[in-house]
This record gives structure tokens, C-alpha cells and sequence, in this order.
């Protein structure tokens, strides 16, 4: 997914826009940032800084510059959660953890190397079961005794779940024991953070109560969810696009800004 | 008259070896599926009747695998490990590494000059590590796994993937064939990435010559020739590499036999 986050000086928001980033990928950016100016009823010339984040930043080519997807994350959860000492964000692609002290990232673990652990696990999953990613919480709402899942990998753990279905065990059940399953994984990686309160998860996976649920248990603590989970790294985002802008007016100095032209990227090849 | 059947019940395919003297006589396989018992069962009828024999003229019956515990008839069971290995020396004795690449796991096992298991180490159930990882991938390109090998050997242009995960894994394959990558370049970046795991595996153990490669993934000649430039070494190919685990089987039921 593309977010697109516009914020006025006083970090209020004007326009949030989730849209499709696609398996043609990278080329969408422009389109969700039109969506954004629309929304918020600017033009493109009135936006005074842009920093573009996440696993295709180089592909927004008019972003006035681009920061990583960790340090935007954390400054967009600590704006929501001052307190936050933990953040975790679970993504499709990956899941990673955050330590944040005095609201700045001083530690962060990562898997973007096996779908298991990432919201991957439970898109690959869900469609051997033909239900929806967005039913999964309320499914498992009403189990009553969680099945438990043997594979980690995604690929054996989808054979699994097939086979205890075709024995007759309860959906319920098995989607409660998916979610036990991703979420211990998660806990396992994010202790070695040493997890401390208060934990804040994000990601669309965050949109699921079946493994936020999961992630209290395993965690043995409480965990926050913003409002909207999936827009916290674009709020950082501008969030960090803001300060820079405010830090370069204080000193006077001047502000580097790409030209304000909305177009697709064109340089991209994956194949070298 | 004694007839010996070894059946090694695999997390994808299950197969059966009827032996005598030493010597094996009739080999079988069927997918596994979801109910191991009922394959084990159909697997052993199925066998049987390639040499007309009956259920009374097996003498002793050794299971292993994945479902060995799922296998109604046997007298015994062992682990796959040491099936391999004792099916691996009843080919070639002089072979100390076995390379055993099978549908959910890799498994390398070291084997003594007289043939004992000396060390082994078995992947993680990954499917990256494993033969699953060449059937996702022949399937995404729409081919049966008994051509990619063949085909991976015509690349001149490897496809790298960048991931150690098979679900990743499928993603790149659609993005590498949404760009009009060649199917052969695909393939070989796909058949290095199994073999640079399993290279991994081996090094923890090590290797000493000669060394063979067993389980499915000894069909696959893309494979083969992976491995054979990452270790710098020739594999020894037994013939019907995927039944050396069941004819290990039912060489060690003849040998518990004889007592």
C-alpha cells in the first residue's frame, strides 16, 4: 500500500490517503498524492516539504528527500504514543521491531528473510481457505480452544491448516491458533529488544484483534493500536518533512525542494 | 521364501520397495496426501501385487519417514536417517556424505567406512531449503518439476533471487516473469538459491568424497549441477534416488530378519 499523510505547521492533519502501491509497484505514488492534494483541497506548489519513506522511497522522484521507513516509523508512533518504549509494525513484506527511548529509535530488530512472522503468513494462508485477511479477527473471536500450528514455515503451515480441516476441527479454532502462531514469532524476535511498556503495534496486521490479542498474550503485557495503524510511518513522515522545514526557516537557511511535478517514476528496472 | 518390504512415508509422496537376497525387486510410490494410513495401505497392496505376492509372503516390514508411525502392517519402524544411509551403502558402500533432499526438509548425513551414520544435520522444515520450493516454482511457470531441471541448464543469465523464503520467493518469480525474464533463468537463479542453502547445511557437517545425493531431489539434474559448482565436487546419482530411503528400509528389515 502508498500512504499519503499532508500535514499543516501545526501537525494537524489535512488529508490521509491509503491507495494500491500494485505489483506495478512504485509507479502509483503519484496518483495516491493526488488523491492526497485533492482531499485536502491544496495544490502540489503549496506543499513545503515532502519526504517520501518505506520500501520504495527511491521510487517517489518528487519527494524533496527521502528518510528511512525506521526512523519515520518511530517519530510517527512516538507523536501518537509519547510514551512508547516498543513498537512493532507488521507489515506484508516484513515485521520489525523498534526499541524507542525518550522518543528516539535506539535499537531495531527486523525479518524481511521468511514470510512467517509477516502478515504474509496470514494473506498466503487465508486464501488456501478462501476467506478474507479482514474476516480473520472476528473468526477467531469465537474460538474455544485454539489449535495449535506445528510449521513455521508458511508453506507447510498452509498444508497443516488443509489437513486439520479436512479432520473436522472448527475454523475458529484453527484461525485462533494462526494467530498464536504469528504472534509468538513476532514476540520471539522482539525480545531481543527486552520489551519494556508501553508496546504500541502497527501495520495492517495491527488491524487484526485476533493477533493483537495473541501479541498481549505472548508478550504478557498490554498492547496499543493507533487509530489507524497503517499510517504511522507516512505521519512520521511529515512529521520529520515538517521540523526540517521549521529547523531551515529558524536558521534561515535555504530550503533544498525538488520541482512540484507529479509524475510516475520511469528509471526503474530490477533487472541489472 | 522370504520377501522384505521397506515403505517410507514422505510428507509428499510415500514409497514402497520389496526386496529379497539383498536385492530390490519392485518399487512403488503414490502421493501421500492427508491420510497416510490409507496410502500406506493402498501403497503396500499396490506393491504387492506388482509381484503377485500376498500380505504372508513379507516376512518383516520396516516404515519410516514422515508417516512411519501411520503404517498399519509394519514390524518395525526406523528412522529415516538410517535408511537412507544403509540404502545409500547398499549401492555404493564407498559413499561417506549423502545429501538427502526430500519435500519438506534437506538432510545431510556423514556415514563411517563400514557405513554407520556418524553425524547428520536436517534443515529446518523450510520450504526454501527443500524440494517444495522447485515444485512452487514450476508451478508458478506453469511447468511439471520433471522439466525445470532440464530447462534451468539452458540459462546463460541467472535469474538472482534475493530471498531465502519460498513464499518471497514466488513473488519474485512473478515479478522476474511479469518482466519477461526466460523461464531458464528463472529456474537456474531458483535451483542456485536451493543450492546455496543446502551448501550451507553441508558445511556445518562437511564433506567427504564421495558423496551422493538421495530423495527427490536427486531427479533433478539443475539441481545436481547447482550443487556440483557450489561444493566443486561430481555427485554420485544412485539410480531411483527417491526410493533409497524404502530400500534401506527393507535391506535393514532382511538384516533384523537373519537376526
Amino acid at each position: 500500500m502508498t500512504k499519503v499523510v499532508i500535514i499543516d505547521a501545526d501537525g494537524g492533519i489535512c488529508s490521509r490517503v491509503i491507495g494500491p502501491t500494485g505489483a506495478e509497484h512504485r509507479r502509483l505514488a503519484n496518483r495516491v498524492m493526488e488523491e492526497a492534494l485533492e482531499q485536502a483541497n491544496l495544490s502540489f506548489e503549496e506543499i513545503s516539504y515532502l519526504v517520501a519513506t518505506g520500501y520504495g522511497r527511491i521510487n517517489v522522484p518528487f519527494a524533496d528527500q527521502q528518510i528511512t521507513e525506521l526512523t519515520c516509523h518511530a517519530r510517527g508512533v512516538v507523536s501518537l504514543f509519547p510514551t512508547v518504549r516498543i513498537a512493532i509494525d507488521i507489515g506484508g513484506q516484513d515485521a520489525k521491531g523498534l526499541k524507542i527511548h525518550n522518543g528516539k529509535l535506539v535499537d531495531f530488530v527486523m525479518n524481511d528473510k521468511c514470510a512467517a512472522g509477516t502478515g504474509r503468513f496470514l494473506e498466503v494462508i487465508t486464501e488456501a481457505l478462501g476467506i478474507r485477511v479482514e474476516e480473520l479477527g472476528s473468526i477467531s473471536s469465537k474460538s474455544t480452544n485454539k489449535v495449535e500450528i506445528s510449521n513455521t514455515c508458511t508453506v507447510f503451515a498452509q498444508l497443516e491448516v488443509i489437513s486439520r480441516l479436512s479432520e473436522g476441527l472448527p475454523l475458529a479454532d484453527i484461525v485462533a491458533g494462526l494467530h498464536d502462531a504469528i504472534a509468538s514469532r513476532i514476540a520471539g524476535m522482539v525480545r531481543r529488544l527486552k520489551v519494556e511498556p508501553d508496546v504500541v503495534v502497527t501495520g495492517g496486521v495491527a488491524k487484526n484483534m485476533g493477533v493483537v490479542n495473541a501479541l498481549r498474550e505472548n508478550l504478557g503485557c498490554e498492547v496499543f493500536v493507533p487509530e489507524e495503524p497503517l499510517l504511522t510511518g507516512a505521519m512520521g513522515a511529515a512529521l520529520l518533512g515538517k521540523e526540517l522545514t521549521l529547523q531551515a526557516l529558524a536558521k534561515g537557511e535555504p530550503i533544498q525542494r525538488k520541482e512540484r511535478r507529479l509524475e510516475e517514476v520511469t528509471f526503474f528496472n530490477t533487472r541489472s | 521364501m522370504a520377501w522384505f518390504m521397506g515403505v517410507d512415508i514422505g510428507s509428499g509422496t510415500s514409497k514402497g520397495v520389496i526386496t529379497k537376497d539383498g536385492k530390490p525387486l519392485a518399487y512403488h510410490w503414490l502421493p501421500s496426501g492427508f491420510n497416510y494410513k490409507m496410502v500406506a495401505q493402498k501403497l503396500g497392496d499396490e506393491l504387492l501385487a506388482k509381484l503377485g505376492l500376498s500380505p504372508q509372503d513379507i516376512a518383516y516390514t520396516i516404515a519410516t519417514g514422515y508417516g512411519a508411525g501411520s503404517v498399519p502392517f509394519s514390524s518395525q519402524q526406523v528412522v529415516d536417517i538410517r535408511c537412507c544411509a544403509r540404502g545409500i551403502s547398499s549401492i555404493s558402500p564407498s559413499v561417506r556424505t549423502v545429501i538427502d533432499v526430500q519435500g519438506m526438509s534437506t538432510q545431510v548425513i556423514r556415514l563411517s567406512d563400514e557405513g554407520q551414520v556418524t553425524n547428520f544435520i536436517v534443515s529446518e522444515r523450510c520450504a526454501a531449503g527443500s524440494g517444495r520450493f522447485l515444485n512452487i516454482i514450476a508451478n508458478v511457470l506453469r511447468m511439471e518439476l520433471k522439466d525445470i531441471g532440464p530447462l534451468s541448464l539452458k540459462s546463460k543469465n541467472p535469474v538472482i533471487f534475493t530471498t531465502g523464503c519460498a513464499v518471497f520467493g514466488e513473488s519474485e518469480a512473478i515479478s522476474r516473469v511479469s518482466e519477461n525474464a526466460a523461464k531458464e533463468d528463472i529456474l537456474a537463479g531458483v535451483h542456485k538459491a536451493l543450492a546455496d542453502k543446502i551448501s550451507a547445511l553441508i558445511d556445518r557437517v562437511g564433506l567427504e568424497e564421495q558423496c551422493a545425493i538421495t530423495g527427490g531431489g536427486g531427479l533433478n539434474v539443475g539441481l545436481i549441477k547447482s550443487l556440483e559448482g557450489n561444493l566443486g565436487i561430481k555427485l554420485l546419482v544412485p539410480p531411483q534416488p527417491q526410493f533409497v530411503t524404502a530400500l534401506g528400509a527393507a535391506i535393514m528389515a532382511e538384516e533384523h530378519f537373519a537376526g
